[in-house]
């Protein structure tokens, strides 16, 4: 072969090695067995490799676990060059970040910057924690308890609907008694709004609207045509927020219980006359708050709730455990967020150039904390793949606010940790806890409808959850 | 805090002191709220979409606005001449990042591609040989009457005229060829390309190490002897900084520009005759396919310190990608930007100066083939600069392949396309079937 033809061959051959392997595109990777790595290869000394193309993969969307343990136990830093980032992987050093507020910032939170507009989420240091408490106070502790009622009401009112046949809540099936519903329609999609709406004190005629403003909120984060109907809608909640507060700030508006009194300030009569740096809120602030809490407050909670019914009816000894001894909820509810919750993890951009783990970090990097796979850090949880609500190292109480860990045991990062830490993890902790409780005292003999369930790959079992929540829970019960 | 999470650095316990360094303000941020929403999702732009067709949608940025935010991926695209110009000029506020620096190699070897004697013998070298090599190519072909020009041509002459100039004996070309490329396809994201590209540079170090000892002994009229001789402050030039210098240079932009040249002009066959005609039109042609299509997208810039522009502020470390591309299509420096018309009135056909621009015309900007001059003119004791030398090069190596076809034409039915293989690849054409008869 003379020279010229030789090097055409080899540069033909790296050409075509190169388009069936370093494509963005064609690259398909197989799905495996849960719990199973696809084998991206090794290094020279054995180490797995890392392809950053899988976290686009529907691969990683239904079995993401095994590869969270490849970064974790390999490059618990790990530098993801196509998507110009860094993963944190490892519990304590994500807990190390989320505390040092100085050093590593929120502001890539851009994702919400055009439809919810500039919320506490983006800030940090005083300009954060001026504005954190602002209404972070309500949501917990006496301020709570006294909203307990009215949580429960809400969860009893929706309930009802379950056995009412023009609802069109559930199939009744006569013959043999019978009840089939959705889950997130008949009730998880709904709850978290209607508490969100009556903790910020919406007349109740304003329920409907939220509805308009929470999905299309929601939606335009995504971007494009969504996110011009996303800005409509936020100009909506402006406008209405607008007029209730001009209302409010003359005169406050209570909650009350269930004979009439007074039980607390609604939260917009609260941010009415919160002073920050010496001056009111405007009523531009106030709004990107309460987009805050519409959009924080609602998916989320909804995920956490299908999320724990559907794993615990595929463990029905912890299911029977729960249901005999109802402050087990509680737990249920937190090993839920801990094995599967709703929110992946969060952004953060270094201040400073930093050195973690053996990578230097530049200054300004976008750096994902991945509270997915902090909660299945085998360095704080063992076995971590497992949902048990009875584990003895999971914290399931009030969440601890200044540290993570107390008596051997430690908080999940579902709700993060440090000055961000989620303040709707209380209520939303009610929420689920007693909303759940209260499903159990009226429905029996709950079952998945198996039949109407998404399925994993070999098209029997039940699908997954992966990554975020599942999106429909079918159901079948009978009437208590 | 845990005993396994990394100590920050000196500067950050410094700094940690200072309550004001730590967030931004409230007013900067608030701004971002303003205005219509992007045309482009964040993460689109990584798309085979945008690598098959980026023009579309870079199209839709530029009448979007000054710039984008692409929070996903922490970058700032920019899209309209005059910016991307400023930045890629802008040293002083953006910085780029070594091929290494992907690699996780920062430290390994040292770049010498600044350093005068380099320079000067490259000049020479690719003068003395870059005809020979051409010859040499299309010959191989030329009595075939078909011909495959993206990979018979374009992408073999860069490589060739590289290890010519370098000093590779021509029994070793095939394995350096190929072991170079592994190097270069490393260099960016895909890990399984690093991991091999971490092998080659290995590979290549023990190849070079007595090879650079025989220069050094007996300095022969090529570029490694250049190397070999060299005397700089610090250790003495090893393998190490060999690679390095061989790693961070681009040699294959040439084929990419090569190649789209070929494309455009086999797929307006009056603009061939033309140059074919009429000579001196080669590299004006040239000249309009970097500004037309760009085998290189997009130039990657890192903010040094937190700047405010393009109506944003753009945090320290964001990378700002400048689109080429886009540019390259602004309406409001070129007329019918779309079209391919060789020898334009708006367009410098000379080598333009610093800020992309001479006798008051923008010229086409392709990041990776060679910076123009910054020099109003050639100093003394310089080569002219690479944008210069590729120039030539292409148009030596176009030349060639008229002088020895004609009738070049698209084979029948080839319905060639410019395309990008992956993120980050170059934009070019793969496959370009032309027959022609031999002269
Ligand atoms: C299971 C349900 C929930 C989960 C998993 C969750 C998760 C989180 C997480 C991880 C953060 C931290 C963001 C960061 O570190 O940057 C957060 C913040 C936040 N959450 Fe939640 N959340 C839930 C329910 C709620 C509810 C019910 C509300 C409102 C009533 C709410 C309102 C907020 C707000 C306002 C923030 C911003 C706090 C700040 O940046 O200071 N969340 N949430």
């Amino acid at each position: 072969m003379s020279l010229i033809e030789e090097l055409h061959k080899t540069i033909a051959t790296t050409y075509e090695v190169d388009a069936q392997t370093a494509s963005t595109q064609t690259f398909e990777f197989p799905l495996m067995p849960l719990g199973t790595a696809y084998d991206m290869g090794r290094d020279a000394q054995g180490v797995p490799l890392f392809d950053p193309r899988i976290f686009d993969s529907r691969e990683f969307q239904r079995n993401p676990y095994p590869y969270y343990r490849i970064l974790r136990d390999h490059y618990p830093v790990y530098h993801d060059k196509l998507h110009n980032c860094y993963f944190v992987t490892r519990y304590n050093d994500i807990a190390a970040c989320y505390f040092d507020g100085l050093g590593y910032n929120t502001i890539p939170k851009g994702s919400s910057n055009h439809v919810l507009g500039n919320t506490q989420l983006e800030l940090s240091g005083i300009e954060h924690s001026r504005r954190r408490n602002l209404y972070g106070r309500h949501l917990v502790g006496a301020a709570l308890t006294k909203r307990i009622g009215a949580i429960c009401k809400l969860a009893n009112e929706m309930i009802d609907e379950w056995f009412n046949p023009e609802s069109g809540m559930t199939e009744y099936d006569p013959a043999t008694g019978k009840y089939t519903m959705e889950l997130g329609k008949a009730f998880a999609n709904e709850f978290p709004i209607r508490v969100v709406c009556q903790v910020l004190g919406f007349p109740d005629e304003a329920r409907d609207k939220f509805y308009y403003w929470y999905k299309y909120m929601m939606g335009g984060i995504g971007g494009r045509d969504y996110e011009q109907k996303g800005l409509m809608a936020r100009q909506d909640l402006e406008d209405f927020v607008e007029s209730i507060v001009e209302e409010r700030r003359l005169k406050p508006n209570f909650l009350l219980d269930d004979e009439g009194n007074e039980v607390a300030p609604d939260i917009i009569s609260e941010l009415c006359k919160t002073i920050v740096d010496g001056d009111v809120l405007s009523t531009e602030e106030i709004t990107s708050n309460i987009a805050l809490i519409v959009g924080g407050g609602g998916e989320t909670t909804r995920g956490a709730i299908l999320n724990m019914w559907y794993l615990l009816l595929q463990h029905p000894d912890q299911m029977e455990a729960v249901l005999n001894n109802d402050p087990l909820w509680d737990a249920a509810f937190h090993e839920t967020l801990r094995h599967s919750s709703s929110i992946g993890g969060q952004p953060r951009q270094n201040t400073f150039d930093v050195e973690l783990q053996g990578v230097k970090v530049p200054t300004g990097s976008l750096m994902h904390m991945v509270d997915f796979s902090a909660n299945h850090d085998e360095r704080i949880f063992s076995d971590p793949e497992k949902f048990d609500v009875l584990r003895n190292d999971l914290y399931s109480e009030k969440i601890l606010r200044s540290g993570y860990s107390k008596d051997g045991r430690t908080n999940h990062m579902a709700f993060g940790v440090g000055p961000h830490l989620c303040p709707g993890a209380w209520i939303s902790h009610q929420e689920g806890s007693i909303g759940s409780s209260i499903m159990s005292k009226r429905i029996k003999n709950v079952r998945i409808a198996t039949d109407r369930m998404a399925k994993d790959i070999d098209g029997v079992s039940l699908a997954p959850i992966g990554l975020g929540a599942i999106n429909e829970l079918w159901l079948e019960f009978e009437a208590i | 805090m845990s005993a396994d999470y990394g100590s920050p650095t000196v500067e950050h316990e410094a700094a940690a002191g200072d309550d004001e360094a730590g967030y931004r303000s409230y007013e900067v941020y608030q701004r971002e709220r303003v205005g219509s929403p992007p045309p482009v999702k964040p993460g689109q732009l990584r798309t085979q979409d945008y690598l098959d067709d980026p023009y579309t949608l870079l199209a839709n940025l530029r009448h979007y606005g000054p710039s984008f935010r692409d929070w996903q991926g922490n970058a700032f695209w920019i899209t309209h001449y005059n910016d991307v110009t400023s930045v890629l000029v802008d040293s002083a506020n953006f910085a780029t990042r070594s091929k290494r620096w992907f690699y996780g190699l920062a430290t390994f070897g040292r770049d010498l591609r600044n350093n005068v004697p380099f320079l000067t013998a490259q000049a020479a070298g690719i003068d003395k040989h870059a005809p020979v090599v051409a010859r040499e190519i299309v010959e191989a072909f030329a009595t075939r009457g078909t011909a495959d020009l993206a990979t018979e041509f374009a992408a073999l002459f860069p490589l060739q005229l590289l290890g010519r100039t370098w000093g590779i004996p021509d029994a070793d070309l095939p394995v350096f060829v190929e072991r170079y490329l592994r190097m270069q396809r490393g260099s960016r994201w895909n890990v399984a390309n690093q991991e091999a590209g971490k092998q080659a540079m290995l590979q290549l170090v023990s190849y070079f190490t007595p090879l650079l000892a025989a220069r050094r002994a007996d300095p022969q009229d090529d570029v490694l002897s250049a190397l070999a001789t060299l005397e700089i402050d610090g250790p003495a030039i090893d393998a190490h900084d060999v690679v390095a210098t061989l790693l961070e240079g681009d040699h294959e932009t040439l084929h990419g520009a090569l190649a789209n040249m070929w494309y455009l002009l086999l797929t307006h066959p009056d603009q061939l005759n033309m140059v074919n005609n009429t000579r001196r039109l080669v590299k004006y042609a040239y000249f309009e396919t970097l500004r037309h299509s760009t085998p290189v997208l997009s130039g990657e810039r890192f903010a040094k310190r937190e700047v405010e522009r393009f109506g944003l502020l753009i945090p320290e470390g964001a990378l700002v990608i400048c689109s080429a591309a886009g540019a390259n299509r602004d309406e409001t420096i070129f007329r019918d930007a779309d079209q391919f018309i060789v020898g334009r009135k708006d367009l410098v056909q000379r080598e333009p100066r610093g800020q992309y621009r001479a006798d008051g015309l923008p010229a086409g900007i392709t990041p990776a083939l060679g910076t123009p001059s910054k020099f109003p003119a050639l100093p003394v004791g310089r080569p002219r600069s690479l944008y210069a030398i590729t120039r030539d090069i292409a148009t030596i190596a176009s030349h060639a392949l008229l002088d020895a076809t004609s009738n070049l034409q698209l084979a029948k039915g080839a319905q060639p396309v410019l395309k990008s293989r992956g993120y980050g690849e170059l934009h070019t054409c793969w496959h370009l079937p032309v027959t022609f008869t031999a002269k």
